[in-house]
């Protein structure tokens, strides 16, 4: 009940991820948004509601469709994957076999030979390998063609195979298609986007976990739980007279608590989880002229650049991407806060304030050889809010010497370093202390499980509210039906996030496990 | 073609039990001529198995059907000898209202009332065929040959369609036990294309009240006052009789497990299923080993007569062993069968076969209701009848179907779980099948349903404006608790709840766990004894007041839930053509025909992902349709 049912948010095809609504989209948010709309499609029977006739969703999954599935450059190998029930005859149309005794391509074989052209020349030497339906990635008969690397090869074999009954496939829809045939549920599918689109080796290492099923096997762990609380709960209440052996509320409150507990530990994963997916963001700030270009800059040309957009990042600052061991590094230069501003500035500073809040930490740069420089650090400080500081005494390669010394001794209770954005001096100590602040946010990632989507991880927050309530409703001896009407809810939940619906389970879980019948 | 003028019924209904009966007098209210066709005048009605009504769940459906104008909970206030309230200790959606009764008064209030209905012609014989003309059901033929014209056919054969009943090894072609079961309905409705499954159920030994000693057994008396089902029923005094509650013994277990291989449900004599709740005495000791003991309940099967109904001993062993098992039991161990326990199997049609308007998909205006649709219970039966009634009616006046969603009523879930899980069991109620449950109760199915019951002319015009009054002086009610306030001073034991308040309202104490109407009436000024109907208005406000919070959250789930169930299907849709949809989920589409995508949501193994394949299907289709 399932049943039961939440539809706030999602739904692609019917509307779109609430999250994803609230914020102004980037180019780049968008082009991963598009996947995520193919994947997130109604995920239980709860949240199917038809808002957008137009939604470029309405795809249809019975044709067949076709793409170039290795990434853009001149490789050694290219691939092509067509899926739908005509791939196997478009693959014979465009494919001949160098045997040619290989009259009828059998599934998972490989077979070497040549794709030609309408007029039979051949347009490439290649390998190719034929799927049968509920064997193959998207679930539905598919074909993958092998060639030699290259934009222009490839583009000629795609053009040959579009010439049959074929199209182009969407961002996304040969997962949104193993999706809708049941290969993969939700939140494994969701790990798919992920992991295309990792840039680290950590984010590579949580969206692998999530798409063997590790948060998928979480979740059901969960979801289980719940309905062995439900069946004693429910049992208990449909057959008042029969004296049965159901856990008392003590029992159940002590499961709820390890439940919620687990629940906790998911959601907090997601700080972890955002920062590996999306990256450990750092602002540059401080007054004008204090630098902040220079340090900019001068970490970037001191780390490899990531070239490839990420997803979620604004651009609307000068902002890149570096690899700090690993770990991606989101490093944003605000334009310079306080100091007397036109009316282009300020909005400036307002997102610039914005950027500050999204940053999990804030380097705030200090022109040492400015005049009053110390008293305004305090005031400065205090406009930070509660991120994360470090503060940087720039340009000591221009300050004078006692002004210089005196940095020892000052202390504004955050970490502080002496540095030359233009000399690169004082860099190494504050190097390693960058890596040490974001390391922590790295924990060892081997056994742990992390969620990396906004939606999880508010779907495990709603559920973790309604389980608490269902946790305080025994505690306080309330009435068992309410206790399930929040557990029921929670449940709901929690099936939001691998696409399921609630059934029947309950019942037949009392009927296994009691004995029942008056 | 060949159009037949002359109907001699607008309806027939085959099958006088409980089932039959509702929908007989349903359609007579409205207005139609029926004819209830039943192998035995003087049974209508007639308990085959425990002489109890209601229970969980189940005297949810009775409230309905009284609601609707059915004849289920006066039959039962007329003739109940004890009548109870269970879950009192829980909150009031799931309370639940449960009587014995005079089995035999029970039956023959019932053959009473429908003699009396001029609508109704009761004919005894035994249907033996559909009369079809263009996928019509017209009439039906009798086991004789006799042909009778009708402009629709409601079917509720209960245990009848090829019943066979086992006692050990012993089978015997029977209905009930002693009477003859219908042999050639089945082949009719095979022959019509019908798929036909096999069932069972069971019922216990009846014994003998006075070789018992009940001086060992745990007495359970009645309520008091006595908790009625009808809203029509005027509190009477009753004098009621107790139940006795007593427990099996190792020995018990001994000889059944000794045994076991005699029992036609472990020997593979019967092959069907059963009711998991409802299970054999053998079976519960032969699952659950590790229970010491299992409860009975001593039923009295009415006044004047000294016949018990053990409960919770249903069985078919061989009636040497039943003797032998029930005298291990605590107070029965001189005890005698009346009449021995025993399993029967029947004939039903699995239930995606049928619409929501119980009418089937295969024969337009042949209505299936009760146990032909695989439930068990006489109130689902009821609850089934008096919606075949209803709904045969106005088919025959090419009105819309009347359904109910299963956020309105249990009849609602009971139909809507039937259409989308066929089942494989007897299908029994319970709460927790309702998922809007806080709002399905007892006290409000009038609230639910008088609506409806006005509209299809199933009750007494003065009966509405009746319970309007009752409900404008509930919601005066809940608005006085609510503005009437108190110093917290003035409280005794429940100020600790308001210690940084001053001030405290009415509804307030209300909402505390296990306060209750009475705890508040010293404070209440009157309010509570304020008005016509005191005690039923107060309960009625208290209930809407201690789950205010939660009703609220519910109310917007129903919102959500109907949402997806106004996306309708258009009846032209083809599910055959499906294309891009796993061969699993189009063949149970093609199965059931969902006729919204809610309802296909709740069709068993249907993922999400076919959802969003049939959702767009449909948009497509709709869009074609625009064209």
């Amino acid at each position: 009940m399932t049943r039961l049912r939440k539809l706030n948010s999602i739904c692609p095809y019917f509307a779109l991820p609430c999250h994803l609504q609230r914020h102004r989209i980037s180019p780049h948010k968008r082009a991963n948004q598009s996947i995520i709309r193919a994947l997130i499609f109604p995920l239980t029977t709860a949240i199917i509601v038809p808002i957008r006739k137009e939604s470029s969703i309405q795809l249809r999954n019975d044709d067949t469709i076709a793409a170039i599935i290795t990434p853009p450059g001149d490789g050694g190998l290219g691939a092509i994957r067509i899926a739908g029930p005509e791939s196997l005859k478009i693959v014979n149309r465009v494919f001949r076999p160098r045997d040619r005794r290989e009259s009828a391509l059998q599934p998972f074989h490989l077979y070497h030979g040549y794709i030609m052209d309408k007029n039979g020349a051949v347009i490439d030497e290649v390998t190719t390998v034929v799927m049968p339906e509920g064997r193959s990635y998207t679930g539905q008969l598919q074909a993958e063609i092998f060639c030699h690397g290259g934009q222009f090869v490839l583009r000629r074999i795609l053009e040959e195979i579009l010439r049959q009954n074929a199209r182009p496939a969407e961002p996304g829809e040969f997962t949104r298609r193993a999706f809708l045939s049941g290969r993969i549920d939700l939140a494994r599918a969701e790990a798919v986007a992920d992991l295309v689109a990792s840039k680290t080796t950590y984010a590579y290492n949580v969206a692998r976990n999530n798409l063997l099923g590790r948060l998928s096997q979480e979740i059901d762990s969960v979801r289980n739980k719940i309905i062995d609380l439900l069946a004693d709960i429910e049992a208990a209440v449909d057959y008042p007279e029969e004296a049965l052996e159901t856990a008392g509320n003590q029992t159940l409150e002590t499961s709820l608590r390890e439940i919620i507990g687990n629940l906790k530990n998911l959601i907090e994963s997601y700080r972890s989880g955002r920062i590996i997916k999306e990256g450990f963001k750092i602002a540059i700030t401080g007054r004008p002229n204090a630098g902040k270009s220079s340090l900019f800059n001068l970490l970037l040309n001191q780390n490899r650049a990531i070239v490839a957009s990420i997803p979620g990042t604004t651009r609307d600052y000068l902002s890149e991407w570096i690899d700090l061991d690993g770990l991606a590094v989101q490093l944003t230069d605000t334009a310079g806060l306080r100091g007397k501003a036109g009316v282009i500035e300020k909005a400036g500073q307002a997102s610039a304030q914005k950027i500050i809040e999204e940053s999990d930490l804030v380097i705030w740069l200090v022109d040492i050889t400015r005049k009053g420089w110390k008293k305004e650090i305090p005031a400065d400080l205090k406009n930070l809010s509660n991120r994360i500081i470090l503060l940087l005494y720039n340009k000591i390669d221009k300050a004078k010497r006692d002004v210089k010394a005196s940095l020892k001794s000052i202390d504004f209770s955050v970490p502080s370093f002496p540095v030359s954005c233009l000399t690169g001096e004082g860099m190494t100590d504050f190097r390693r202390y960058l890596k040490t602040v974001t390391s922590a946010e790295f924990p060892d990632l081997t056994d742990r499980l992390v969620i990396t989507s906004e939606r999880h991880q508010v779907k495990l927050k709603n559920a973790s509210r309604h389980f608490k309530k269902a946790r305080l409703s025994l505690k306080k001896q309330l009435s068992p039906e309410l206790t399930a009407f929040d557990l029921r809810q929670g449940l709901n939940e929690i099936d939001e996030i691998t696409g399921r619906v609630y059934n029947e389970q309950v019942l037949d879980r009392i009927f296994s496990r009691f004995c029942i019948g008056k | 073609m060949f159009v037949v003028k002359h109907f001699d019924f607008d309806i027939i209904v085959v099958g006088g039990g409980h089932a039959g009966v509702e929908a007989a007098l349903a359609a007579s209210r409205i207005g139609k001529t029926v004819a209830l066709v039943t192998m035995d005048r003087a049974r209508l009605a007639l308990m085959s198995c425990n002489p109890a009504i209601g229970g969980l769940g189940k005297s949810h459906i009775v409230k309905e059907v009284d609601a609707l104008g059915g004849l289920m909970g006066k039959a039962i206030d007329a003739t109940g000898i004890q009548f109870r309230r269970l879950n009192l200790s829980r909150g009031p959606a799931v309370w639940s209202t449960r009587a014995q009764a005079d089995r035999i008064a029970y039956n023959d209030f019932v053959c009473r009332f429908v003699n009396a209905d001029k609508n109704i012609s009761v004919i005894e014989d035994t249907a033996g065929a559909f009369l079809v003309e263009n996928a019509r059901a017209i009439g039906i033929e009798t086991e004789e040959g006799e042909k009778i014209f009708s402009r629709a056919v409601i079917v509720c054969s209960g245990t009848f369609l090829g019943g066979l009943i086992h006692i050990g090894e012993k089978q015997i072609p029977a209905g009930r036990r002693g009477e003859k079961a219908a042999y050639k309905l089945s082949q009719s409705f095979r022959s019509l294309g019908f798929e036909v499954g096999r069932l069972k159920t069971g019922t216990p030994p009846r014994l003998d009240g006075r070789t018992i000693d009940f001086r060992r057994c745990e007495a359970q008396p009645g309520d008091e006052p006595v908790p009625f089902f009808s809203y029509t029923t005027i509190p009477y005094r009753l004098s009621q009789i107790p139940c006795h509650l007593t427990y099996t013994t190792d020995k018990t277990k001994e000889i059944i497990l000794e045994n076991l291989h005699r029992s036609p449900m472990f020997s593979g004599q019967i092959k069907s299923r059963g009711p998991r709740y409802c299970p054999s005495v053998e079976d519960k000791i032969f699952r659950f080993k590790d229970k010491p003991r299992h409860q009975i309940f001593l039923e009295p099967e009415g006044n004047g007569t000294d016949e018990i109904y053990p409960n919770g001993f249903s069985t078919s062993l061989p009636e040497d062993v039943q003797e032998k098992a029930i005298r291990t039991i605590i107070g029965l161990e001189e005890v005698q069968i009346t009449k021995p326990g025993y399993a029967v199997e029947y004939d039903y049609c699995p239930s995606h076969q049928i619409k929501a308007s119980l009418e089937t998909k295969l024969v337009e205006r042949l209505f299936l209701a009760g146990q032909i649709n695989g439930t068990s219970g006489y109130e689902e039966a009821a609850g089934l009848g008096i919606m075949a009634g209803i709904n045969a009616a106005l088919a025959i006046d090419n009105e819309p179907p009347f359904i109910l969603d299963r956020a309105t009523a249990y009849i609602g879930v009971m139909i809507d779980d039937l259409i989308t899980h066929s089942t494989t069991e007897p299908y029994r109620m319970f709460t927790s099948r309702a998922e809007y449950r806080l709002g399905l109760r007892e006290d409000n199915a009038r609230d639910r349903l008088f609506p409806y019951a006005r509209k299809y002319n199933l009750i007494p015009p003065e009966d509405y404006s009746c319970f309007e009054t009752l409900r404008n002086q509930t919601e005066a009610t809940i608005k006085s608790l609510k503005r009437q306030s108190l110093p917290v001073s003035k409280l005794d034991g429940m100020a600790r709840y308001f210690s940084k308040r001053e001030t405290v309202t009415l509804a307030e104490l209300l909402k505390i766990p296990g306060v209750s109407v009475a705890d508040i009436r010293p404070y209440s000024n009157g309010i509570i004894d304020d008005n016509e109907f005191s005690a039923e208005v107060m309960e009625r406000a208290a209930i809407k007041i201690k789950y205010d919070g939660y009703i609220q959250k519910q109310e917007r789930e129903v919102e959500r839930f109907r949402k997806m169930e106004d996306e309708v299907i258009p009846p032209s849709f083809s599910f055959e053509n499906l294309t891009g949809l796993r061969n699993e989920a189009k063949e149970k589409f093609v199965r059931y025909r969902p006729n919204s995508l809610g309802q296909a949501s709740r069709i068993e193994g249907v993922t999400t992902g076919d959802l969003a394949v049939l959702s767009i299907h449909i948009k497509k289709f709709r869009s074609s349709l625009r064209t």
